[in-house]
């Protein structure tokens, strides 16, 4: 026998026990992985390769009022812009779907390739794009969601705009870090429903990074003290903006998170105590038979610590695999498209267990340490 | 002379407080036990035997006065050093038993090695011999559940003598026992002292029991009677 088998046979005497500890310890590990992922998702969103050059462009009231279309040719003239193209949002449904699974926008089928150069889509794609005006393109995730392909026709029923439209799939990119947004002509929703002239944002690339902060003072400043103010920032910024008006996530993940945690360490700490309370005569032996008291607290913080870390590798392994091999769409219902266990949050979690397993241990140790050899063989008698 | 004595106590005190009340488990004892000697300590409960072995054997301090085992005052050495004192010099019997019933009756024995430096060939040989001297070489991969009283308390004495102490305390060691039971332990431990030479002191309230020492002394009110 070892100092090891000795800690291992004690924390698997009571064996419903020590399998529920490390069931709750798990069940709490993923939850707790679960929210800092979700966390990190609705908070850093990914970014798409070319961000960094991106500028969004809205009106200064709010992003819901629309752009007047004659705004395009003022920003192109504003040195350091590489591409403009509208941003409308279009709110349609697909086949009397009751909500939307996927987002729709109206946009330069010229600008695209410069504009938004992350989406990959082949030649033959992007020709049929600028040829066909009631075309679209579609990204891969939609398309393979209702086995469209190239030349597939299909409405959408507009809940912004009344009436509905048929759409010609051009072609389907990939590539970006949503693949499912559908992109259609501006030309075509401005012809088709007789709204000529506005546009609902827009999206602008400039040459160089270093361009970025002159460009977007250029585009505030050009449309100042006109009826339709604007506000540029950068790709990035206009996320979290966006972000923000979802609430205080961030408060609210981050105190259903401390609660989790709460629990765990009540949970855990309970059960380390009443397993030492269980084993008080059998410490008081050992300690009898010329066992110190570290040797005894190493034994408890072992016992503990082994639970916890049993319990954290099954909870942050089945979230790691749940999250990493499991369709996050479906399981989401489209909510998030990636739910990236990364190595930050996995060492956090795993950090909790490890802490979890050291405070669980010390109320029960400083009992046992204070638990002098007679206190403990008088419970004997 | 106190060279040939295994244990020298002298003017040995101890109270305990109880609230606003001092009691006197142990007034002013001196006494001297001598090596190979297999002392039977009697008297009513209360009367301060408990208290007086257990400071013997270092787990608990006096109030007052002077606990030489082997040469080593005890009532001076901190916990630490008391610990490891202990493991090296005492072997302790409990009335019940009290081995851990996850472990096998090897590895209960093997208990207190696990301090020492002994690699585990050398820890398997020990134990084995500690079996073999109780006679339940056959039960070692019995759990304690699995063997009856008597075996419980010959695997506990084995524990205590696995690290070959000089001393061993028995609190009430045939408490629990039936008779038959009682006299195959009260036979390991006589022979122990005949045999191997160990100094073993005894708290019983059984006469019988108190029969198979070498010497008998009375505690009465924390003080010796005879």
């Amino acid at each position: 026998m070892t100092i090891s088998t000795f800690i291992v046979k004690n924390a698997l005497r009571n064996k419903r026990r020590a399998f529920l500890s490390v069931s709750s310890v798990a069940a709490s590990l993923f939850l707790l992985v679960t929210l800092q992922v979700a966390l990190r998702e609705l908070t850093q969103p990914p970014e798409s390769s070319g961000a960094e050059l991106r500028v969004a462009v809205r009106n200064k009231i709010s992003l819901t009022n629309p752009l007047p279309a004659r705004q395009r040719a003022i920003i192109e003239k504003i040195p350091g812009v590489e591409g403009v193209t509208p941003f409308t949002w279009f709110g349609g449904k697909y086949k009397g779907e009751e909500g939307m699974s996927f987002a729709q926008f109206a946009v330069d089928p010229k600008a695209l390739g410069t504009v938004f150069s992350d989406a990959k889509m082949d030649a033959a794609g992007y020709k049929n794009f600028n040829e066909q005006k009631d075309s679209c393109v579609l990204g891969k995730i939609t398309a393979e969601k209702y086995h469209l392909k190239v030349g597939d026709r299909f409405v959408l029923d507009s809940t912004v705009y009344p009436g509905s439209l048929t759409f010609r799939v051009a072609g389907i990119y990939s590539g970006t870090p949503d693949d499912r947004n559908m992109l259609f002509r501006q030309d075509y929703l401005d012809d088709s429903l007789g709204v000529p002239g506005q546009v609902g944002m827009w999206w602008l690339k400039v040459k160089f990074a270093d361009d970025m902060p002159r460009v977007t003072a250029a585009v505030n400043q050009a449309f100042e003290n006109t009826s339709a103010e604007v506000r540029a920032e950068s790709e990035r910024a206009f996320q979290l903006g966006f972000l923000a008006m979802l609430g205080n996530i961030k408060a609210l993940v981050a105190s259903i998170s401390t609660v989790v945690v709460f629990t765990l360490v009540l949970v855990t700490a309970s059960t380390m105590s009443m397993a030492v309370r269980e084993r008080f005569r059998e410490l008081a032996i050992l300690k009898a038979l010329g066992f110190r008291r570290r040797e005894l607290f190493a034994f408890i913080l072992a016992e503990s610590f082994g639970l916890s870390a049993f319990g954290a590798i099954i909870g942050i392994g089945v979230a790691y695999c749940a999250y990493t091999f499991g369709d996050i769409g479906k399981m989401t219902h489209g909510i998030f498209v990636t739910f990236e266990v990364t190595p930050r949050i996995i060492g956090f979690s795993a950090l909790v267990a490890a802490v979890l397993g050291i405070v669980s241990a010390i109320a029960p140790s400083l009992a046992v340490a204070r638990m002098s050899v007679v206190n403990g063989l008088k419970t004997l008698d | 002379m106190a060279a040939e004595n295994i244990v020298t106590i002298r003017n040995l005190t101890k109270l305990y407080r109880q609230g606003e009340i001092d009691v006197t488990a142990l007034n002013n004892v001196s006494l001297d036990i001598a090596a190979a000697e297999f002392l039977a300590l009697m008297g009513p409960s209360g009367s301060g035997k408990s208290t007086l072995l257990h400071i013997i054997a270092g787990v608990d301090r006096p109030t007052s006065g002077e606990c030489l085992v082997q040469g080593v005052d005890v009532t001076k050495l901190n916990e630490s050093q008391l610990a490891d004192w202990r493991n090296q010099n005492v072997g302790f019997i409990f009335q019940t038993f009290n081995l851990i019933p996850v472990l096998t009756a090897a590895e209960n024995v093997e208990l207190p090695l696990l301090l020492t430096q002994l690699n585990r060939s050398q820890r398997r040989k020990q134990v084995a011999t500690a079996l073999e001297l109780v006679g339940l070489s056959d039960r070692a991969k019995h759990l304690p559940r699995q063997l009856s009283g008597g075996q419980e308390q010959r695997v506990a004495i084995a524990r205590a003598l696995v690290t070959d102490p000089k001393l061993i305390v028995a609190d009430e060691p045939t408490g629990n026992l039936d008779s038959h039971s009682a006299q195959e332990v009260l036979g390991v431990l006589q022979s122990l002292r005949k045999d191997a030479g160990k100094t073993i002191i005894m708290v019983t309230h059984d006469p019988k029991a108190a029969a198979f020492g070498t010497r008998q002394i009375h505690l009465e009110k924390g003080e010796l009677t005879a």
